[in-house]
């Protein structure tokens, strides 16, 4: 009984264990898996990391001229970093963060934004390989007339 | 290692092989194979001995009740209420609904559905 | 007259973790009969595995299957691809995946420890070890980056390499566990509620675990010797210290006892992990498509996790089979509840463990 109540009184004046979140801060360890972060610049387009991605959370949007447009949404990413394995250029032209992506909220359009994107994205590749298509039985019946 | 059987054979052979102390029931497995087939796998392990695991395999359709082995392994009747409802199979004394209500897919695992 | 009373346990239970219902047919206070209904979390991974992804991303997938177990689901069906691949992990990969899985174990045999303590009135208990398994946790966060879902077995090795700034965490993290895990056996041997209320309730024979395929601590805490960490040959456990524990009496108390033991043994074998931990490359190139079918079983926290994979040469599997250890168990819970008082069942089936999402998958 004497002991438990010594105990009791000592635990009083230990420090507390839990943390008192949103007042403080918790402490993340070094080499927390967050956002991923892409520079345009060094980028080659090769796709690879749209291919790989488990959710399907990076896509590229096909412009007309033929230039990509990278697009990712970071409510979809699961952080599992394949992207950035499979990237010929890792570190330069995608690589993982430490910052941790808030919560969305319903100006974001973290689904239905998504959703257009999706199939704006899908519509925009396909566009571009019909335009192509077109454009290539053209220049191989253009090229015997060089030739000859 | 795998070891074929049929359906009519199925409790024979299994009732021939199996030693509650010998062997551990690991689980019933249904495969489609397409065009209305399917490959039925019962699957057990042996305690205290590396890397034994034996296969008995049975070829069949969908039509074709298949016999349960709830006479000999009790616990066998888990994996048959899963291919009943996986591959909407007919199996003595298993009723639909472990994982699926009414109104789901009648069978989500077959081939083309 | 209708002598039994029907009575529910579940699918929103106080004393339950996830979804489970249970259907006792009792006679006063005793249970003479069980019905279960485990689907209420289907998600259909089987099928999306086949459907839906490529085999390359299926590793994600199946690890979000279930939370606690997250890292031997992904590593059971990396093992099934390497194999049909024909790829053989060098040492340093098996050694770096051992580590996590038996740092899984530690934290996952706590978590149900701490829930069987709440479940015998003893709440105190419940909150100071999941105080002490964020020892476990806070390793598991810095090795992989992320404190439930790992992501950190990938096919042809694993994730991240094992700094030496992490050997240190390791080590000082589990000695204090190790010390605290002495005070917990005393309690468990010692306290009134949880030793003399726990020794003979929810007795599960050894006749009838082998009569029901028991499997996991269930099945250690009857006196059957089934483990598939000394079953399978994938990995080096013997030379790294594993011993199996076994109890007889195969009540709450024992199954206790399993994992407390379970848990000083996983810290040994963790332990021996970072002291010879070889060296080697921690990721491969593997190349090629699956093709034929491979059996893989991992012992999980809870028991034998079994997964067969087959593919046909394309990047889509054919077949994704997973057999999770609740989903087998689930038998011999429902023969343990018959005979048993209606007050225990809470506690009987914590100390089961169940993993709900695991079994409806």
């Amino acid at each position: 009984m004497f002991k438990s109540m010594v105990e009791a009184f000592k635990n009083l004046f230990k420090p507390v264990r839990t943390i008192n979140y949103p007042a403080q801060e918790i402490i993340l360890p070094s080499g927390y898996r967050g956002l991923i972060e892409y520079d345009k610049e060094a980028c080659i387009f090769c796709d690879k990391c749209e291919k790989v991605c488990p959710p399907g959370a990076i896509l590229f949007y096909q412009h007309e001229e033929g230039e990509k447009e990278y697009r990712y949404n970071p409510w979809l990413c699961i952080y599992c970093g394949e992207c950035v394995r499979a990237c010929p250029k890792p570190q330069e032209a995608i690589w993982q963060s430490e910052t941790k992506q808030q919560s969305a909220v319903k100006e974001d359009g973290a689904n239905e934004g998504w959703f257009v994107w999706e199939e704006a994205c899908k519509k925009s590749r396909e566009a571009y390989a019909a335009a192509k298509k077109e454009r290539k039985p053209k220049m191989k019946s253009e090229e015997p007339l060089c030739v000859s | 290692m795998k070891i074929e059987t049929t359906l009519p054979t199925l409790l024979l052979d299994i009732g021939a092989f199996y030693e509650a102390h010998q062997w551990h029931f690991l689980t019933v497995n249904g495969i489609d194979l397409g065009e209305g087939k399917i490959e039925l796998q019962w699957i057990f392990s042996k305690y205290g001995v590396k890397d034994e695991v034996v296969l008995y395999y049975a070829l069949s359709d969908y039509e074709t009740p298949v016999p349960s082995l709830t006479g000999l392994i009790p616990s066998s009747i888990m994996g048959e209420r899963e291919i009943v409802d996986m591959f909407g199979l007919k199996v003595e004394g298993a009723q639909r609904g472990l994982y699926l209500d009414d109104d789901s897919h009648p069978h989500p695992l077959r081939g083309e559905s | 007259m209708k002598k039994t009373i029907q009575i529910p346990l579940g699918s929103q239970h106080i004393s339950l973790l996830e979804p489970i219902r249970f259907k006792f047919e009792c006679e006063n206070e005793k249970i003479i009969g069980v019905d279960a209904d485990v689907g209420f979390v289907h998600r259909g991974v089987e099928l999306a595995c086949t459907r839906s992804f490529e085999f390359k991303q299926v590793g994600y997938v199946v690890a979000r299957v279930c939370g606690l177990c997250a890292i031997t689901h992904s590593l059971s069906y990396t093992l099934a691809v390497e194999k049909l691949l024909g790829y053989v992990a060098n040492d340093r990969i098996k050694y770096l995946r051992m580590l996590m899985v038996e740092l899984d174990r530690i934290h996952s045999h706590m978590l149900c420890l701490a829930h069987t303590a709440e479940n015998a009135g003893f709440e105190a208990l419940f909150m100071q070890i999941m105080g002490d398994r964020e020892l476990v946790m806070e390793v598991q966060e810095a090795i992989s980056g992320n404190r439930v879902q790992f992501d950190y077995i990938s096919i042809g090795g694993v994730n991240r390499d094992l700094t030496s700034e992490l050997v240190d965490l390791v080590r000082k993290n589990l000695t204090t566990l190790s010390e605290k895990m002495e005070i917990l056996t005393g309690l468990f041997d010692n306290n009134w509620s949880l030793s003399l209320k726990y020794k003979g309730v929810g007795v599960l024979t050894l006749e009838d675990a082998y009569t029901y395929n028991a499997l996991g601590p269930l099945a250690r805490a009857s006196g059957l010797a089934t483990d598939v960490r000394a079953e399978t040959s994938d990995f080096p456990y013997e030379a790294l210290g594993y011993t199996m524990m076994l109890e007889s009496t195969g009540d709450i108390h024992a199954r206790n006892f399993v994992r407390l033991r379970e848990i000083v043994n996983s810290i040994a074998i963790c332990r021996n992990i970072v002291d010879n931990l070889p060296m080697g490359e921690i990721q491969e190139k593997v190349k090629g498509k699956p093709k034929g079918e491979e059996i893989v079983r991992i012992e999980a926290p809870r028991g034998e996790l079994f997964y067969l994979v087959r593919g046909n040469g394309t990047n889509t599997l054919e077949r994704v089979r997973i057999k999770t250890p609740t989903f087998s168990g689930i038998p011999a819970m429902m023969e343990v509840f018959k005979g048993s008082q209606y007050a225990d069942a809470p506690a009987i089936l914590a100390s089961f463990d169940p993993c709900m999402s695991c079994t409806a998958k």
